[in-house]
């Protein structure tokens, strides 16, 4: 499926007192996609638990609803018992998003 | 200080509660315009410690944090006298629906569902803030004479404990003076007492010219006011009482232009560095001896005590 790859802008985009934040937070993304495979490899649950959780609070209200569901997912599944084969899913789903997001930008730029 | 005094132009501290630091900027920009001091505190343990420490106006609480979470959170805020009047609003997921009644169960008086909807979110911070200057005004209005505009009787008892507790503490000088109108159910007897009302609202707006900031005047009973001075040395206390008489006994009064009022005074308290060591309930009672000693020795005057000059009570060493 193509628009899997196409960059996500976010909803706020043009939303000139969000401008700066939005911006802030998708170059953090990168930042938080190495922390969450860091923390999926090694099995850290806690740590991706905690990461999941404040994506699900923050990704919404800078415009990315799709990361929000997908980290909400997440820790959701940690929470129930992590197991990382039926996590991978899952956490690639909100990899894949997030890096979309990070791309998107950059062309905004 | 008078009540009247009391109020503040300071912009009202606004406590964010959330572990989310995005969720931190977020606030900051969508706030940013608006008259308050946004404080932010990352974990439930810190954002207790700091609504006791900062007793803001509102506390914005998310629920779903790890570790303390929300609801205790806003059990400790209820738990605590201190904390227990400023409104809470919950942020909270659009979906929680269980979590919000729960919230309000406890305490929560307004809810904000993530995303944020920048105008509800400003208009409810708004509305929460109206919610605690109503609260404050209430709670000024239960400690406030009617009659005097001073404060009240259960302020000063408020006020007399925790002052004297200080003193105990620091050692800092602390004057506390009683007046009583001087042969006032004559002037309610012969004048009425519209006029006697009217006496009585008299030497209030005397005690509030006379007093500074720093003072707690109150209306102690029918004709009697109590002002207690802080860091004010007895010989000062009885200055400030000796202005406060003379401007009494020189009032001219509408209702009975021939007719001077005058006041006694008991004034008793301690100097810098001074050692106390009588209760609270004690020192009272000496204003309450000195108060009579001006009646019996011929009233318009002021008698005082110093604690710290006066011989204390003895350790019991035989």
């Amino acid at each position: 499926m193509a628009h899997e790859t196409e960059p996500i802008i976010s909803a706020f985009a043009d939303d000139p007192e969000m401008a700066d934040l939005v911006e802030l937070f998708t170059e953090e993304l990168p930042k938080r996609i190495e922390s969450i495979e860091s923390a999926f490899e090694s099995q850290s649950w806690d740590s991706l638990r905690t990461i999941a959780h404040q994506l699900k609070g923050a990704a919404p209200s800078y415009g990315f609803d799709s990361i929000g569901q997908a980290a909400g997912t997440v820790e959701h599944r940690v929470k129930d018992g992590p197991d990382a084969e039926s996590l991978r899913g899952d956490v690639e789903a909100l990899l894949s998003l997030c890096r979309r997001a990070a791309a998107g930008s950059g062309g905004n730029c | 200080m008078n009540p009247s005094a009391h109020e503040t132009n300071e912009e009202p501290i606004v406590l964010l509660i959330d572990d989310s630091i995005d969720v931190h900027r977020l606030l900051a920009a969508r706030l940013r315009n608006e008259p308050l001091v946004l404080m932010s505190a990352e974990s439930g343990a810190e954002g207790l410690r700091l609504a006791r420490e900062l007793i803001p106006a509102t506390v914005l609480l998310d629920l779903d944090m790890p570790e303390v979470d929300g609801f205790e959170v806003l059990r400790g805020l209820k738990d605590d006298p201190a904390t227990a009047d400023i409104p809470v609003v919950v942020l909270s997921g659009l979906t929680a629906s269980q979590d919000k009644v729960t919230a309000f169960d406890l305490g929560a008086i307004d809810y904000i569902t993530k995303p944020f909807d920048i105008t509800e979110l400003r208009v409810r911070v708004r509305s929460a803030l109206r919610m605690h200057n109503l609260v404050q005004m209430l709670a000024q209005r239960a400690q406030i004479d009617g009659l005097s505009g001073l404060w009240n009787r259960a302020y000063f008892d408020h006020r007399w404990e925790e002052e004297t507790a200080a003193v105990a503490r620091h050692g800092r000088p602390l004057t506390i003076a009683l007046i009583d109108l001087d042969h006032f159910k004559s002037i309610n007897d012969t004048y009425g007492h519209p006029a006697g009302d009217t006496v009585i609202q008299g030497l209030a707006a005397i005690v509030g010219e006379e007093t500074r900031a720093s003072d707690i005047c109150c209306r102690y009973g029918g004709e009697e006011f109590a002002i207690i001075m802080p860091d004010t040395a007895p010989t000062d206390g009885v200055m400030l009482c000796e202005r406060i008489r003379q401007s009494l006994k020189a009032k001219q009064w509408a209702r009975h232009p021939n007719r001077q009022v005058t006041g006694s005074f008991g004034v008793v308290g301690v100097s810098e560095g001074g050692n106390v060591n009588i209760s609270k309930e004690e020192w009272l009672e000496k204003v309450d001896q000195n108060l009579y000693k001006a009646k019996k020795n011929g009233r318009d005057r002021v008698e005082v005590t110093d604690l710290s000059g006066a011989p204390v009570r003895l350790a019991d060493t035989g």
